[in-house]
């Protein structure tokens, strides 16, 4: 297949998409997250890029080659949960949800972002980070970043899956202190047992 | 006064103050004692001041392995060393929590010294060199925060070196143009960029530390000649022995202070307290994210900056610094309780400012 005859169908895709408004970004969920936890949010929380999906740059609709407008197409017509979604302006979490919810519950709760997060699986977690994505969405954090989340959470969690670590380090740091400790306890008695010794011989 | 009375003065200032008699390992070590009393943790700062140091070279040097400072690669750099390479997001967030860790472990040290007389003849090189020790690892903290090249980054660095060029218009003629010749010289080009980066990496890597090794050698070899201050009024009742009583507890508190720092580091990553918008690599053609502003450590000047006049802050800051310079001539004849008053109520505006600076930002703003 020619460039030409394989990128026609993307174009009437592209043209397509131009025209439905409703189908680019979704900006409602952002203002609620942003507006209910205080914290700075930006597109980057669902989307691949983090000044949203319209634009020229990387995993913008601008860029996107042929096969990647396919996936999007894809990703736009899932208006059923369940279904399998990689569309190439979507982050992990993004397609997350779209794959969680289907396309049109998620274009419904525009109206109620909040409700968003009890629509998603509750033991899912994509960064792996011990913070359930339907919380960190609610916690303003990013969900596929394991250095992004509710500090306390990510100590009781890392703390947990390092124990073992933290308790021989624990367990070194003792010993080490202890063997230095009385390593400059035996230098200190054997200069003063010399300083006796040279004291006595001058008498 | 004649040029031989001069140099007989001069002479006996610097003998008072490097008194070379004492400087062999009996004085400085076997007989060296410290005072025991109330405060007596307070002469543990300085030392946590210098491990923390110490951790920062240590994990610094291993960061070096994988960083790359140019503005194309920085960011991408920073990400590898976390995502990647092994031990690598624990190096690094050992790098971000001890630096902050120093830097209040030293600001402690500053008020409890002050607090303590410490500056008392004849150790008042002891404090000129700290206070210097105190620029200089602010400076650290300033350089190193461009280093990873993300949004917050290089935003909170162009504000900083933006306040410079701003002192201009306070000043008359020709010398108004100064700040920005000295912004420009510290930027390297138009705008902050690769030779800022450039420049920066220099300062933060080889220069600044060259110097506080210098400087922390002076300062060291002070206290080494002087002994510790007796920290009190009147004359401390105990006495321990330096080595090997004091530097073992020293230690002990190196060995807690490592674990703590350990733990944290391996559980809390640094950049969880702030929101993930500004960690983005820097895209001078993006959006700017709502929310930049330095580290937690120039809250105490970042806020009132916010809130009052420019030329209040400048005066201010001007005056702070001389005060601080001049602090054992300033406060010779003044009693420790004042003394330790004046560190309480500097203490409680560094922890307000700090802790609640953006409340009370919000509180004047609104």
């Amino acid at each position: 297949m020619s460039f030409r005859t394989a990128s026609l169908p993307a174009l009437i895709l592209l043209i397509g998409f131009a025209a439905l408004p409703d189908l680019s970004a979704y900006p409602e969920f952002q203002v609620y997250v942003a507006e209910s936890t205080g914290r700075t949010v930006n597109c980057a929380m669902c989307h691949s890029n983090s000044d949203g999906p319209e634009g020229t740059g990387p995993g913008q609709i601008g860029r996107l080659n042929p096969a990647e407008l396919e996936r999007l197409g894809h990703a736009r017509s899932a208006f059923q949960p369940g279904q399998e979604v990689d569309s190439p302006i979507l982050n992990a979490f993004g397609n997350h949800i779209v794959t969680s919810i289907g396309k049109e519950k998620f274009v419904e709760l525009k109206a109620a972002p909040a409700h968003l997060a009890e629509l998603l699986p509750p033991d899912s977690d994509l960064d792996h980070d011990g913070i359930p994505d339907a919380r960190e969405y609610l916690d303003g954090t990013h969900p596929v970043n394991r250095n992004d989340g509710n500090p306390i959470l990510l100590f009781k969690h890392n703390f947990r899956t390092n124990f073992s670590s933290i308790i021989l380090t624990l367990a070194a740091t003792i010993s080490g202190v202890w063997g230095i400790g009385h390593l400059l306890q035996g230098f200190s008695t054997a200069s003063r047992l010399k300083d006796n010794d040279h004291d006595e011989e001058n008498l | 006064m004649k040029l031989h009375e001069i140099v007989k003065n001069t002479e006996t200032y610097v003998a008072e103050r490097f008194p070379v008699e004492k400087m062999s390992y009996s004085a400085m070590v076997e007989k060296k004692e410290v005072p025991v009393h109330r405060v007596s943790w307070a002469y543990y700062m300085g030392g946590l001041a210098l491990y923390f140091f110490s951790v920062q070279v240590v994990t610094g040097l291993l960061l070096l392995f994988y960083y790359q400072p140019t503005v194309s690669d920085a960011h991408a750099s920073v990400e590898f060393i976390t995502e990647h390479v092994p031990g690598g997001a624990l190096v690094r967030n050992m790098h971000a929590w001890a630096s902050s860790l120093m830097i209040g472990a030293v600001m402690i040290h500053l008020l409890t010294s002050f607090a303590m007389k410490a500056f008392a003849k004849p150790r008042e090189i002891t404090w000129v060199t700290g206070v210097m020790l105190l620029g200089i690892t602010f400076a650290l903290g300033f350089t190193g925060y461009l280093l990873p090249w993300h949004q917050v980054a290089v935003n909170a660095t162009k504000i900083g070196l933006q306040s410079i060029e701003e002192v201009g218009q306070y000043l008359p003629g020709a010398m108004a143009e100064w700040p920005r010749i000295v912004k420009e010289i510290i930027q390297g080009e138009a705008a902050v960029g690769q030779a800022t980066l450039s420049r920066f990496f220099a300062l933060h890597v080889i220069i600044l530390p060259l110097s506080i090794i210098g400087v922390l050698g002076m300062h060291l070899l002070s206290v080494q000649l002087h002994g510790m201050s007796k920290g009190i009024d009147g004359t401390p009742t105990r006495h321990e022995k330096f080595f090997p009583t004091f530097f073992m507890k020293d230690l002990s508190v190196w060995g807690v202070a490592f674990i703590i720092l350990f733990v944290i580091s391996l559980t809390i990553p640094f950049e969880s307290l702030y929101s993930y918008p500004l960690f983005e690599p820097f895209n001078s053609k993006g959006s700017t994210p709502d929310g930049i502003k330095p580290e937690w450590y120039f809250y105490f000047i970042y806020y009132p900056l916010e809130l009052l006049p420019y030329w209040v802050i400048l005066v201010g800051s001007g005056l702070l610094g001389a005060i601080l310079m001049g602090t054992p001539w300033i406060f010779k004849n003044t009693s420790r309780k004042t003394l330790q008053i004046l560190a309480i109520l500097a203490a409680i505006y560094l922890v307000v400012m700090t802790v609640f600076g953006e409340q009370i930002y919000h509180m004047f703003k609104a």
